[in-house]
């Protein structure tokens, strides 16, 4: 699993980019609107002097034309405003105009010229707006402005965008990381305070800053919460507790006396039925051994003997421990093992934990069968597993065998407390371990994980 | 006749107890709070001592500290309703000479006491070779004989009849054979004791001898020379 905060820090990240990105667009279509806005104005400017100008000049005395024209060019040196005056095969009479652009409908309405040797100033073609109209005799007037001024404002709405957005968006960037690094801190802190309670222990609560934000909030919904399971839990626990300790007081003693009466008697048929009622008893106490060493377990506070060992040197002890068992009963128990991570635990519980497994798997596991322990590595890490050839534990039912009490359907004429796998659970969980419930029709297979539990056994 | 002394809090536990030492053969006395058991264990002469883990006055666990630092080395029972190994190995470091849970089936108990009787009368150390009637042991080179017919034994076979020989005689309870012999603590189940316990039969009993491991029935095992 990723830590929460590198979630979280791709989560704000995501949304800042996401949100500066929207920022940007929506500068690029404000300014280009206002761009257009604003050309297409001075445009319809342009064009109404160039019209004016045309209209006034092809209204003048067609004899006085080419003087009118020239008199407006001499005292226009910088060359604002072109005019040109062209007879009907094209030739230049009078004017700033070199020639008449070729591209240039003759409508008397205005056009964008891109090129066209037209301006007398700069010296070459450059975009411009213009203007041509045929005179009654036959002559063309042309009237045309330089664009680059609309052009130039274009420009000046790019440069301001981009300074625009580089000044608001570095900042907000910026600003938004530094922000968003407070909040990560504190969920890095929820993260570290939650984890000993995703491990079990109920004691611990979220840390709250008492700045009363949305995040106190929700931590204190959640330590609420906690406080109500960590309650539940205790007088379920509290309820276990104490039938087993009220329960074992009278067993106690009422297999002292049967012991006693059985010491006593001398016929051979009393103290048979009298074995019996002790080895039940004995079975009874031994089912309330079981579920306050479960309760123990969970408590949680064993890892203080934890030490560093030999998982190999713990299933080797095992498979020697049930060798001969298995033997007895025709059964084949093979140990194989692989490298091991150096680790820290309980040998005694780890031990524990193996025992109920392999016993678990030698009493399922018919004569003939073969019952396994071997410890291998896969992707997701080393594990321990205990497998045998006996019926396998159902599908639906693999979730179950791990709660207490529980015994399979086909399991119920062994003898046995229920209660073994819950107290694997119980010593897997104090250190840590995971644990998987598989196999197929042709065995169960159990894994004892160093990690959390992967999905499934294949 | 052996004297036990009895600091236990509940009374039909402690009159239990008592009365399965008696049966035993020995005169117990019951003492019901810590510090009052704490001193007379200090003044009696007591053979053997069982103590409860928790209660009123003084914690077992300081009453056993205190007769220690008192050099008084009467072995101590310690019964307690903390079956956690923790517990078990803060009893035995504050000087306590055996551990056992309750609730308990009262022969366990016997059995025990017994075995810490006889510690203290024998001692342990300065034996190099054991031996039940044609059955010898040596402690030195682990080599096994009856009838001077070596016996190939595995370590683990060594293992549980060095403790049963060197508690020749007396009630071993399977617990404690898992306990001594295999070094855990928990219920493993009475069939895997009892199937290496058949293996070291085989093993000792060769076909026409007697049998020298005998099972009692409901408690434990017991290797004694044959009736």
């Amino acid at each position: 699993m990723r830590p929460l905060t590198e979630v979280w820090s791709a989560a704000t990240s995501r949304l800042m980019l996401i949100y500066g990105g929207l920022f940007a667009i929506w500068c690029v279509v404000l300014l280009g609107a206002v761009q257009f806005e604003s050309s297409r104005y001075l445009s319809g400017v342009i064009d109404t002097m160039l019209q004016q100008r045309i209209t006034l000049l092809s209204r003048s005395e067609p004899s006085g034309l080419k003087g009118a024209i020239e008199n407006a060019v001499t005292i226009d040196p910088a060359g604002v405003m072109w005019l040109g005056l062209f007879d009907d095969h094209g030739r230049r009479i009078a004017g700033n105009v070199s020639a008449l652009p070729a591209e240039l409908p003759v409508d008397g309405l205005v056009h964008v010229v891109e090129s066209g040797a037209l301006h007398p100033v700069v010296g070459r073609p450059v975009r411009s707006r213009a203007v041509v109209m045929t005179l009654p005799d036959g002559r063309r007037l042309v009237a045309a402005k330089d664009s680059r001024t609309i052009d130039g404002l274009g420009a000046i709405m790019r440069r301001g965008l981009l300074w625009g957005l580089t000044l608001t968006l570095i900042p907000g960037l910026l600003g938004g990381f530094l922000l968003s690094r407070a909040p990560a801190r504190r969920i890095r802190q929820m993260q570290l305070a939650a984890e000993p309670i995703q491990r079990g222990d109920l004691s611990r609560r979220l840390p709250v800053s008492g700045r009363g934000d949305e995040i106190d909030l929700l931590a204190g919904i959640v330590n609420t919460m906690l406080a109500e399971i960590e309650r539940l839990m205790g007088e379920v626990k509290g309820v276990c507790d104490n039938i087993a300790h009220d329960l074992r007081t009278p067993l106690t003693h009422l297999r002292a006396r049967l012991y006693r009466t059985q010491q006593q008697l001398k016929g051979p048929e009393e103290a048979a039925s009298l074995d019996a009622c002790l080895a039940d008893i004995d079975a009874l106490m031994a089912r309330f051994r079981a579920l306050l060493r479960i309760s123990e377990l969970e408590d949680g506070q064993r890892s203080a003997c934890f030490q560093p060992i030999d998982l190999a040197d713990v299933m080797r002890q095992v498979h020697e421990f049930y060798g001969p068992l298995a033997e007895d009963r025709g059964q084949r128990f093979e140990l194989d093992l692989q490298p091991m991570p150096a680790t820290r635990g309980d040998p005694q519980l780890l031990f524990e934990a193996l025992a109920n497994l392999v016993g678990n798997a030698i009493k399922f596991t018919p004569a003939g069968g073969m019952v396994t322990l071997r410890s291998a590595n896969d992707d997701d890490g080393g594990y321990i597993e205990v497998g045998d050839s006996g019926p396998g534990i159902p599908e639906g039912e693999r979730e179950a065998v791990l709660l207490r009490f529980y015994r399979g359907d086909g399991s119920r004429s062994t003898p046995g407390s229920g209660l073994g796998l819950s107290i694997v659970s119980a010593i897997a969980r104090l250190h840590g371990y995971g644990l998987e419930v598989g196999g197929d029709g042709h065995g169960a297979r159990i894994r004892m994980r160093f990690g959390p539990a992967a999905s499934a056994v294949g | 006749m052996p004297r036990a002394l009895i600091i236990e809090d509940d009374e039909v536990t402690a009159r239990e107890i008592v009365a399965e030492l008696v049966v035993h053969g020995m005169v117990a006395e019951w003492v019901a709070d810590g510090r009052h058991g704490l001193d007379r264990a200090l003044e009696g002469k007591f053979d053997l001592i069982t103590l409860d883990r928790m209660l009123p006055g003084m914690d077992g666990i300081d009453v056993v500290a205190a007769l220690r630092r008192a050099q008084v080395d009467t072995p101590v029972l310690m019964i307690s309703a903390l079956s956690d190994v923790d517990e078990r190995v803060r009893g035995l470091r504050a000087g306590g000479d055996d551990y056992l849970t309750k609730p308990f089936a009262p022969d366990e108990m016997s059995a025990r006491a017994e075995v810490l009787l006889r510690r203290r009368q024998v001692g342990e150390s300065g034996v190099n070779r054991l031996r039940v009637a044609d059955l010898e042991l040596d402690l030195v080179t682990h080599a096994a004989n009856r009838a001077g017919q070596e016996l190939p034994l595995q370590p683990t076979e060594y293992r549980l009849l060095e403790f049963l020989m060197r508690h020749a005689g007396q009630v071993l309870t399977r617990t404690m054979i898992f306990e001594h012999v295999w070094g855990f603590h928990f219920d493993p189940g009475t069939n895997v004791i009892d199937v290496h316990i058949g293996r070291l039969r085989r093993k000792i009993d060769q076909p026409g001898q007697s049998s020298l491991i005998r099972t009692i029935r409901g408690s434990g095992y017991v290797i004694a020379p044959a009736d």
